[in-house]
């Protein structure tokens, strides 16, 4: 693994058992992903583009096969050395936001750096100045209801990113979010992308959320069907289903 | 996680659902304040006794005739007077016998002009002012010269010269006792209650052998009602017993087999019987501290697995940002701990307030010491950790990825 390589999947299988009987849902799925990429999954419900997700989130250990994400070999971590990787190597970003309800925007975003041990007064300063960066400044002192979605995921984001991550996670950001909303996320994403070579792996159904991403893969039932150019993938995409066409031709025209 | 970054969080927890959290505490609250005032009243009784014990003067012993059988009718006690000046004299010569005083008692009819009382006279010697801690507010005790010569004086009780006199000083004027005129010397400073005569505000003092001539009427001439004799120290207290039981025995020529023909009471005895009813009273609260305190712990344990299920989601959320199972764990124990702590410290005050009420009526003092806040702090901050870590541990041992789909 060179030091250039973020993400390696070899071979990862996930099984789910309930009373004895096994289900399997990865079924063997290789993926490197390099630092500075920008990669969206996608796949249709029951595709396990989910469990993939969780995987990827070292929310939950592979079934078989291996996984090294930034020179940490997941499979053999225990619980508590999963916690200290996600909280320095991963930043989530869910589709519902999951903000902490009691607290104010500023405490949320500078939790992951009190698990990591940081001084509550740095952690207060380093999240207001991500609050900053995200364009929430302001509206720090804030409790998350107080706010709009668009805002929230913005707030999500600069939790994301408080710790410096190497890789950002974003599971179905706009699925909460209006058309013009998503826009300014995912313009947030790119520019993150773009700036600053942060990695993102974004899961999506959406093939114009995909679109933004330079590298798509595609899972159907359990296996990668594609894995390449995110436009080439997009038009694979559209050829199997005329509604995505349309999008395709969009992405074009743009 | 930091500490004081837990406590903060566990406190809005708290705050959270203020009329549930209030609910969850009150067992505690009970339980604690009930410990608290288990200390306060078993300290409370024990001063109470030794207050008592001052006023009827330390390490006494009361030895008077006993019931005997005369012509096979058993007696009231005291009504054979068996005991003498010479048997107080003996006693008092013991080694292990600070002071003896032997007492002759009767109720008579006092007058001050057209004013009179009805009240216990008591003829004694000087020693009994030492020994039972008679103190004067004005004026003098009773004198050996008093005693010899059956001079009419008398030392008045506090309350009994106020009846008598208003606020004119008694010292000096003259007083009628059974229509004898006697020369008042003295008042007492003393109150609360005697061993042997009610309340010792209300006695007159008189020489022995002026009560003997002019008040009662003895067996002998040398007869006494009862001696009081006080031993050296606490520590001695039963030596002297047993010292004053072999000498009276021998000098009333009772046989070996014998029964006394006298007995010797103990007021130590009256303490100890005063204190294990303050130990039982302490019990009886204890129990009820602690059957709430248990109650109130599940209580808490309840609320608290109701809770973590209820935060799943936040659960979830914290272990993906990087909580560790400890982290988790930490947060729902130290929030279990602070319920209880908080709980134990309103208990603490609600127990001070029940003590400052009761001692405020001025019948018995009630304190709340350190020590019984100490303990109850300690102890609130047991039953958390006792019933916060199960729910607690529950709460670590979750799995992110289902916490995370839990709606």
């Amino acid at each position: 693994m060179s030091a250039a390589t973020l993400v390696e999947l070899r071979g990862v299988r996930k099984s789910y058992f309930s009373n004895r009987v096994e289900t399997p849902v990865l079924h063997g799925i290789d993926l490197v992903m390099k630092r500075g990429e920008f990669v969206a999954i996608m796949g249709q419900s029951g595709s396990g583009k989910s469990t993939l997700m969780n995987v990827l989130g070292c929310l939950d250990t592979p079934t078989a096969g291996s996984y090294r994400l930034a020179d940490a070999d997941v499979g053999t971590l225990s619980r508590a050395a999963l916690a200290g990787l996600r909280n320095r190597t991963i930043g989530f970003v869910f589709q519902s936001f999951n903000l902490l309800k009691r607290m104010s925007i500023l405490d949320n975003v500078a939790l992951p750096l009190i698990y990591a041990g940081v001084s509550r007064s740095e952690a207060r300063a380093r999240a207001q100045r991500q609050l900053q960066r995200v364009g929430l400044g302001e509206l720090a002192k804030r409790q998350p209801n107080q706010l709009s979605g668009g805002q929230q995921q913005r707030a999500a984001i600069a939790r994301a990113l408080v710790a410096d991550p190497p890789l950002i996670l974003a599971d179905e950001p706009t699925g909460n979010l209006d058309t013009r909303t998503s826009a300014e996320i995912m313009a947030v994403f790119t520019e993150l992308n773009r700036d600053r070579g942060q990695s993102i792996i974004l899961v999506t159904h959406e093939p114009d959320i995909a679109a933004f991403a330079h590298r798509l893969v595609r899972l159907k039932d359990g296996l990668v069907l594609f894995d390449g150019a995110a436009s080439e993938g997009l038009r694979e995409l559209a050829r199997e289903d005329s509604a995505v066409a349309a999008v395709v031709a969009q992405g074009a025209a743009r | 996680m930091r500490f004081t970054q837990l406590l903060t969080e566990s406190l809005g927890a708290m705050l959270a659902n203020p009329l549930r959290t209030l609910l969850t505490m009150l067992g505690i609250i009970i339980g604690i304040a009930s410990v608290v005032l288990m200390l306060a009243v078993g300290d409370g009784i024990k001063a109470f006794i030794n207050k008592q014990l001052a006023v009827l003067g330390s390490n006494l012993v009361l030895v008077q005739a006993d019931v005997r059988k005369s012509a096979g009718v058993r007696l009231r006690t005291g009504s054979v007077q068996t005991m003498t000046m010479d048997d107080a004299e003996a006693i008092n010569r013991l080694p292990s016998v600070a002071g003896a005083a032997p007492m002759l008692t009767v109720f008579s009819q006092i007058s001050v002009g057209n004013d009179n009382a009805n009240t216990q006279v008591q003829g004694t010697t000087p020693a009994s002012f030492r020994i039972r801690n008679l103190r004067l507010a004005r004026g003098s005790p009773i004198t050996d010269v008093d005693v010899a010569s059956a001079a009419r004086v008398a030392v008045l009780g506090k309350k009994i010269a106020e009846q008598l006199f208003y606020k004119v000083d008694p010292v000096g004027q003259s007083i009628r006792i059974d229509n004898q005129s006697f020369q008042v010397t003295g008042v007492l400073d003393n109150e609360g209650q005697s061993f042997d005569a009610g309340d010792i505000g209300e006695v007159v003092i008189v020489p022995i052998s002026t009560a003997r001539i002019t008040l009662v009427r003895t067996a002998t001439p040398r007869s006494v009602q009862y001696i009081v004799a006080q031993s050296r120290s606490a520590a001695t207290l039963n030596d002297m017993v047993a010292d004053i039981k072999e000498l009276v025995r021998d000098r009333h020529r009772i046989r070996a087999d014998d029964e006394d023909d006298f007995r010797v009471v103990n007021f130590g005895e009256f303490a100890k019987s005063g204190e294990a009813i303050a130990t039982g009273l302490s019990v009886a609260l204890g129990f009820i501290g602690a059957v709430s305190l248990v109650v109130g712990g599940i209580g808490i344990m309840n609320i608290m697995l109701v809770s973590v299920t209820e935060r799943t989601r936040e659960i979830g959320i914290r272990m993906a940002i990087g909580a560790r199972p400890s982290d988790v764990l930490w947060q729902f124990l130290i929030e279990a701990v602070a319920i209880c702590v908080v709980s134990g410290l309103i208990g603490i005050a609600l127990s001070a307030g029940l003590a400052a009420a009761v001692s405020a009526s001025g019948k018995f003092e009630l304190v709340v010491g350190v020590k019984a806040i100490l303990i109850a702090t300690l102890f609130s901050g047991a039953v958390g950790v006792f019933f916060g870590f199960y729910p607690a541990r529950r709460a670590s041992k979750l799995q992110p990825v289902e916490c995370l789909r839990y709606e």
